[in-house]
């Protein structure tokens, strides 16, 4: 066949067009593809108080994201009501009914794990901010990312330090909710006491729908201990905060909280509570990254809020998910999940990345201690960073065999 | 001190807190026969309003005084608009009426104080502990045991020794008879109703200062409200104080002996009572 001048040009106009236009075409058609995006909290219930900031954040990523990522997301906000069995009921009804692939948030760990292990059923990606060791551990799964520290690390880097710091307060008491969380938080708290030469003098389980606590502290304050752990979170970690003060334990021992929810928490425990007491939180707004500056710039002009581990929990699930969209420049999960792996980026609490053995972003965890009213430079001003650090298990270390 | 008598002490505190929940739906229920879920719903509003008041005013006291009749009013004009007409209807109606109800007071709550929880400080007055040796217990707990039990033996004194308490009692046993007497026996429920939502409202006043307000407080007092009136036998009074009182040991001693189970021994405790007395301690038969 004789291949004419004009024929040629043409030719190789298109194959240019082709090869040099193509991402910009592709980009274009999967921009223009509708992905549904579904975020799980507790919006009613005992954790809702944890649960609506994470919403809010998790719909603020989306609204001020989506658009420089070049995605169409429609987002769904599903009430998970702080129950395993009613949050997976909803998930399974929304793949099901809608086909979607793409879930974020969960507050409790028992939520994550069931909702995780159902994602991933079903070949999705479900990003969470939840802290059992068993999401990246002994069942993490190949759908399943965190964000958040695991117990593991917010052990290490509360109760290391503070042994440290106070090297004679060596009898702690715990108490534990008696779920997936609480039990992670204790065997990782009892595993640097041994460590560290420690007498745990005694532990008080409680149940999930525990909201009387006197009982415990009773049994606390018999023990006479140094330390007073608190291995409870949300509510109930501040009911038996406050309630811990009305005994005059405050006076009588360190109380530590290991894992705050953030500033709504501290709201509502109030400064005369909190004053003094040592937390541990995944993330605070004096935070000194370029990272958290742009967090906190966008939620004080779209949200007119200052971000707290919650909302920002929500916020960083959302974004982590269209990142992983944006680079693998398509909606499907399989593509997604291999773009997030080992992906690198400026966090909420400065250089973060996403391991991609066991799908755990690598950050800091933080320990903080409470101001007292004098110390307050603002209504929202009251806790300060004691010590930060990031401490995870190793590959080798790993109960996670991913599936 | 002994721990388990250290824990019996903390549990008739509890006990008496839990009486102060469930002694507004047990005269409700009692007199009336008329079941009100909405009654976790008062106690929300009445730690809300604590908050509310007190933080205006700086003056826990004024919201003690002042947030219990603001819940009875509303109570009132309630009961008088649309719940009067449940009297005569199943059970099944007045829980699905007086739920929906509690549904949009929460709702409320969260649209006018947000979703998240607030902190209530207890008086100046209250604040610390009184200690004996090893125990020592909040000042404010003990005001509230003491302020209950003066409640308690208001309430008795009111319902057994007082005109308006017998023709009501009167009432619960023939509305009829009572009405032909020339009494407005309808007028006599409104009141009651009114005096069951103050109860709770001050249930939840005097609440916020050890546990706070939060939206969805209302229906974890509900829950203890219904148990203690089972235990201690519906539309009794001395039952709800018994009720209450067993209760609370029961969940205290069961947190030195077997603290993951002291929530569930709650529930244990009901059953026995209901196997071994099926009206409760001091029901009726």
């Amino acid at each position: 066949m004789k291949l004419s001048r004009r024929k040629f040009v043409k030719d190789a106009a298109a194959g240019a067009m082709l090869v040099g236009g193509a991402p910009a075409m592709l980009g274009r058609a999967f921009a223009a593809e509708k992905v549904k995006l579904c975020s799980l909290y507790p919006l009613s219930g005992a954790f809702a108080g944890v649960g609506k900031p994470g919403d809010v954040g998790a719909h603020l990523a989306m609204q001020a994201l989506a658009k420089d990522y070049g995605l169409d997301i429609e987002y769904v906000s599903i009430d998970s009501e702080g129950n395993p069995g009613r949050g997976v009921a909803k998930v399974l009804a929304e793949i099901q009914q809608s086909g979607t692939k793409f879930f974020a948030g969960a507050i409790l760990s028992s939520v994550a794990l069931a909702v995780g292990a159902e994602v991933h059923k079903s070949g999705g990606v479900f990003f969470t901010a939840v802290g059992a060791d068993e999401v990246t551990g002994a069942n993490c799964n190949r759908s399943m990312f965190r964000w958040s520290v695991p117990t593991y690390g917010a052990i290490q880097e509360t109760v290391v330090p503070l042994i440290a710091m106070f090297p004679d307060a060596k009898r702690w008491y715990t108490i534990t909710p008696k779920y997936v969380f609480g039990d992670s938080l204790l065997r990782n708290a009892v595993d640097v006491f041994k460590e560290k030469g420690i007498e745990h003098v005694g532990n008080s389980y409680h149940s999930l729908s525990e909201t009387e606590f006197s009982g415990y502290l009773t049994n606390a304050a018999a023990a006479k201990p140094d330390v007073l752990l608190l291995l409870n979170f949300g509510s109930q970690s501040t009911n038996t905060l406050r309630q811990a003060a009305d005994f005059g334990m405050k006076n009588k021992m360190k109380i530590v909280m290991v894992w705050a929810a953030g500033l709504e928490q501290y709201q509502e425990i109030g400064t005369d509570v909190l004053d003094g007491v040592y937390v541990g939180c995944q993330y605070d707004v004096t935070i000194d990254s370029p990272g958290n500056k742009k967090i906190v710039e966008l939620f004080k002009r779209d949200a007119n809020r200052i971000p707290s581990y919650a909302s920002v929990g929500g916020y960083i699930c959302v974004d982590l998910i269209m990142r992983g969209m944006k680079a693998a420049e398509s909606a499907e999960p399989a593509a997604v999940i291999k773009a997030l792996e080992g992906m690198k980026y400026e966090g909420p609490t400065g250089n973060e990345q996403i391991q991609a053995f066991d799908h755990q972003c690598v950050k800091n965890y933080y320990l903080l201690k409470g101001k007292s009213a004098a110390q307050k430079k603002s209504s929202d001003d009251y806790v300060e960073i004691v010590s930060f650090g990031k401490s995870f298990l190793t590959q080798a270390q790993s109960l996670c065999k991913m599936a | 001190m002994n721990l388990y008598l250290i824990q019996v002490l903390n549990g008739l505190g509890i006990g008496m807190i839990y009486f102060l929940i469930a002694v507004g739906l047990s005269v409700i229920f009692g007199i009336m026969n008329f079941v009100n879920f909405a009654h976790g719903a008062f106690y929300l509003l009445g730690a809300y309003l604590c908050y509310a008041i007190a933080a205006a005013t700086d003056s826990f006291w004024l919201a003690l005084a002042v947030g219990p009749l603001v819940i009875g009013a509303l109570a009132w004009a309630a009961e008088t608009r649309f719940l009067c007409r449940l009297y005569r209807v199943e059970h099944m109606y007045q829980i699905l009426v007086t739920l929906g109800l509690a549904l949009v007071i929460q709702e409320l709550v969260v649209l006018i104080w947000g979703p998240i929880g607030t902190h209530v400080s207890a008086p100046a007055l209250l604040r610390g502990v009184l200690s004996y040796g090893d125990f020592a217990y909040p000042k404010y707990r003990l005001f509230v045991i003491g302020f209950s039990a003066v409640l308690a033996l208001t309430l008795w004194l009111l319902l057994e020794r007082t005109r308006y308490g017998a023709i009501l009692r009167a009432g619960t046993e023939s509305t009829e008879m009572v009405s032909l007497l020339g009494i407005d026996i309808f007028r006599l429920f409104s009141l009651t109703f009114a005096l069951g939502a103050y109860l709770a409202g001050l249930a939840g006043v005097l609440a916020a200062p050890i546990r706070g307000a939060e939206p969805f407080m209302g229906p974890e007092a509900l829950t203890i409200a219904f148990v203690v009136v089972v235990v201690g036998g519906m539309g009794s009074f001395a039952g709800a104080l018994a009720g209450g009182l067993l209760v609370g040991v029961v969940q205290s001693v069961m947190s030195s002996l077997w603290s993951e189970g002291a929530n569930v021994m709650i529930y244990v405790a009901m059953a026995l009572v209901i196997l071994l007395r099926p009206r409760g301690l001091f029901g009726r038969t």
